[in-house]
């Protein structure tokens, strides 16, 4: 190999990644919470709505799980122009990701729905709970707890999958680095480098969601 | 006057007519078993009297006071009157023994957490289970469960208590730990409605013994009279058939 590896080139840019690496982390956040909502709204339709709204949302799960998340950014970012909906490509990203995340996250929330035990509900009706009371007290927080490592996992494939933003010039991580490489040529070295920031992004998300969930949920998740 | 009257109540899914025709009274202080084949409606009738399931017909009265099961606020004063335990003991999974214990006088009654914390450690104490303050349901045996379970329905401080086959879901050697509290229960004057398989536990407890069968009173009667002399052809079969083990 014939490759002298620069990496005092890269490490220069280390401010700009780390800062790059906070825009992901936004898209993640903004992209997973937005996906949450949707989540809970097409869990809902598919679990307790009437026969339209239940072919409504999964309908719209069976879409978006079955199609690249790339393509439908395309669409709205370069489709919706076309019907004179201008979107800024950050927006365009957050949007299409969430929308993405929104079926996965139906469909995890809809296994939590379908979790709660009857005789837990049954139960907190006869302690006097009200409807409400039932929904914070008992039902939210066993869905919680079911669904919670299946979130977190989602989570870090979300912060991964905002590297999709690169492609529609976002300053996220993965854009940012290509966009240093073509300045300076140093590919490896700032691919690696941001593989490293990848990592411990990944690492440090589990760890916290990890412990959250164990203090939280008593959810029994290995922290490493 | 009777604590409990229930007259002539009747309860359907669907087609399926679960009680016929149910009258029986419950006095203060009254241990009243239910006894009867599976399917006999016994768990329903319990089931009607907490609200859980609307009755099509006919009466219950507590103090002499109709219960109208179609309004939610008088359902409410019959939960505030009435606690259930249930087979599957039905605690919350998400909270230690302690805060399933004090959840509903906490929240629902709004009653001052201290003094309701206090008291419930109290009543843990009484069903033995002093040091499992900060366990989870999952960390306890069925037993446990069951005794957590009907801390959790004292705590309400229930003028009756309604037992549903509370021993039915424990291994043989856990029944006894059960059936210890609630003969404790029964010694302090709890007004109870029991439904079980445990004859001899029944025989012991129970002031009063009501057989049921396809949704209907049978027989009613003291153990001594039910157990050893029934009248009713039914009643003999089926007393026959469970002391002959």
């Amino acid at each position: 190999m014939n490759y002298t590896f620069q990496f005092g080139v890269a490490l220069a840019q280390l401010p700009v990644l780390l800062s790059a690496a906070l825009v992901t982390l936004e898209l993640a956040f903004l992209a997973f919470w937005g996906g949450a909502l949707i989540g809970v709204a097409g869990a809902t339709a598919k679990t307790y709505g009437g026969p339209a709204l239940r072919r409504l949302a999964s309908a719209y799960v069976v879409f978006f799980t079955n199609t690249p998340a790339l393509l439908q950014i395309y669409f709205i970012y370069y489709g919706l122009p076309e019907f004179g909906v201008l979107i800024p490509a950050f927006i365009a990203v957050v949007l299409g990701l969430m929308l993405n995340a929104g079926a996965y996250l139906t469909e995890i929330m809809r296994a939590g729905f379908i979790s709660v035990r009857r005789q837990e509900v049954e139960a907190a009706e006869t302690l006097g709970m009200s409807l409400f009371q039932m929904v914070r007290y008992v039902i939210v927080p066993h869905i919680a707890k079911t669904i919670y490592p299946s979130l977190a996992n989602f989570f870090i494939l979300l912060v991964l999958g905002s590297s999709m933003g690169a492609i529609f010039s976002v300053n996220e991580l993965t854009g940012t680095a290509i966009d240093i490489s073509t300045e300076n040529y140093r590919w490896l070295e700032m691919f690696l480098l941001v593989g490293v920031i990848y990592i411990a992004l990944t690492f440090i998300a589990s760890v916290s969601l990890a412990l959250i969930g164990r203090f939280a949920f008593r959810v029994k998740a290995k922290v490493f | 006057m009777h604590h409990l009257e229930i007259a002539s109540l009747g309860c359907r899914y669907g087609k399926l007519e679960v009680l016929r025709n149910v009258s029986l009274t419950v006095a203060k202080g009254e241990v009243v078993s239910l006894i009867g084949p599976s399917g006999s409606g016994k768990s329903t009738l319990l089931r009607v009297l907490m609200g859980l399931t609307p009755p099509t017909r006919g009466e219950v009265k507590i103090d002499g006071e109709t219960i109208d099961y179609g309004s939610s606020r008088c359902v409410r004063t019959v939960r505030e009157r009435m606690a259930i335990v249930f087979q599957q003991y039905n605690l919350f999974q998400n909270m230690d023994v302690l805060r399933n214990v004090t959840i509903a006088p906490v929240k629902i009654k709004r009653r001052p957490r201290p003094e309701v914390e206090a008291d419930a450690k109290r009543i843990l104490a009484k069903v033995g289970l002093s040091d499992k303050h900060h366990a989870y349901p999952d960390e306890l045996s069925g037993g446990q469960q069951q005794r957590v379970a009907i801390a959790r329905a004292l705590a309400l401080k229930p003028e009756i208590l309604l037992l549903d086959e509370v021993t039915s879901a424990l291994d043989p050697e856990l029944v006894n730990e059960v059936l210890d509290t609630i003969r404790g229960l029964a010694a302090d004057g709890m007004t109870m409605l029991i439904v079980s398989h445990e004859m001899a536990f029944v025989r012991e407890v129970a002031s009063r013994v009501v057989m049921m069968d396809n949704g209907q009173v049978i027989e009613e009667g003291s153990p001594r009279q039910i157990f050893d002399a029934p009248t009713s052809e039914r009643c003999r079969e089926f007393v026959g058939k469970i002391l002959r083990h």
